[in-house]
């Protein structure tokens, strides 16, 4: 994975697996890999895996099962509220992209529904 | 807990040159640490003084809670240029001798990493390419069972895919409690597998910070590290 070499890394680690969470490579009550296999796929040192995976556990978003690893909740409230605030992230980036380019707010869904209608093949 | 690596006013002078002036540091257990500084500023007299290889500086230095240099060489693995051994030398007489010197090497840790980094023991040591070397040092250090490794520029040299792989090795083979301080002087490539970074200029350390401290300020490692240097461009 490539990441910013501007943004700490424990961030970037959290994202990261928020994302697979979101999108259902790591479903609710998985087990998410080893400390050391996360550190190897994502070449990033143990020690910050460690810190974005407490993090996550103080969120609640992953469960700790004493000797058997991390494991993602079943809440699924709480998994949601995790998905709407990811989409939150994006949404804000692109209203505040959009007000730099000029366009106030209650343009935003006017814009936004001419540009579904015209490009549909968008993925 | 003891720190893996303190450093107290060490002052180091040869030929009445003086090379490390009032050099302080002290690194956690488990950390990576890089010690990023330009040619010439200290960074192996530095590595050369923990690991007791330079003499008579003046200072405190202990490893693992060590100071007396027997013990504080048992604590720590230097990774060497294996300068000493004969281009005609094979890779499993090297094994051999490494075996044989140090009571803390792993033979079965040295056969993970050796099948890791694809070394025929059956090769010289004349034979190999710098990035191949550079695999057969590391894997040699890392065999060794001890608190701290020092690897003194260890990428130097050598292409992309031996790096990544000694990277990987690092990330694989470390123990919790190992702690590594490794110099370079360029970061670019290693900053995100690294705890900390310790910048040496004009023979002494100018700071100590973790990485992820830096980039909590929106900047990057490198960029921060050059800030270091750049009064001087």
């Amino acid at each position: 994975m490539e990441f910013k070499d501007n943004i700490p890394i424990y961030l970037q680690i959290e994202q990261y697996l928020y994302q697979q969470i979101v999108q259902g490579q790591l479903p609710a009550g998985t087990k998410i890999p080893s400390v050391r296999r996360l550190a190897v796929d994502l070449t990033v040192n143990v020690n910050t895996v460690q810190r974005a995976l407490q993090q996550m556990n103080a969120n609640g978003i992953l469960i700790t099962k004493r000797g058997e690893g991390n494991f993602v909740t079943e809440d699924e409230a709480l998994l949601a509220k995790t998905k709407q605030h990811l989409l939150d992230v994006e949404l804000q980036h692109f209203t505040e992209q959009m007000r730099q380019l000029g366009v106030k707010r209650d343009h935003l869904v006017e814009i936004l529904t001419h540009y579904l209608e015209e490009y549909t093949d968008d993925r | 807990m003891t720190a893996s690596l303190s450093i107290k006013h060490v002052n180091y002078h040869k030929n009445r040159q003086p090379i490390l002036t009032d050099v302080n540091l002290t690194v956690a257990t488990g950390k990576i640490v890089a010690l990023l500084g330009a040619n010439g500023a200290g960074k192996t007299s530095l590595m050369r003084v923990i690991a007791g290889l330079a003499k008579n500086y003046r200072g405190e230095v202990a490893v693992a809670g060590k100071t007396k240099l027997a013990q504080r060489k048992n604590a720590l693995a230097f990774n060497e240029n294996l300068q000493g051994f004969s281009k005609s030398e094979k890779l499993a007489t090297i094994l051999s001798f490494y075996a044989a010197v140090y009571p803390d090497f792993d033979e079965e840790r040295f056969n993970q990493l050796q099948e890791f980094m694809d070394l025929d023991l059956n090769q010289r040591l004349g034979q190999l390419s710098r990035g191949t070397k550079a695999k057969l040092v590391i894997a040699l250090t890392f065999s060794r069972q001890v608190s701290l490794y020092l690897l003194d520029e260890p990428f130097s040299g050598i292409d992309v895919m031996s790096r990544k792989k000694i990277i990987n090795s690092i990330l694989l083979w470390k123990g919790e409690d190992a702690t590594i301080l490794l110099s370079d002087h360029f970061v670019d490539e290693i900053a995100q597998v690294l705890d900390e970074v310790a910048i040496i200029k004009e023979r002494t350390i100018l700071c100590h910070v973790p990485a992820d401290q830096i980039r909590e300020r929106g900047e990057t490692v490198s960029a921060y590290y050059e800030a270091q240097y750049d009064e001087d461009i």
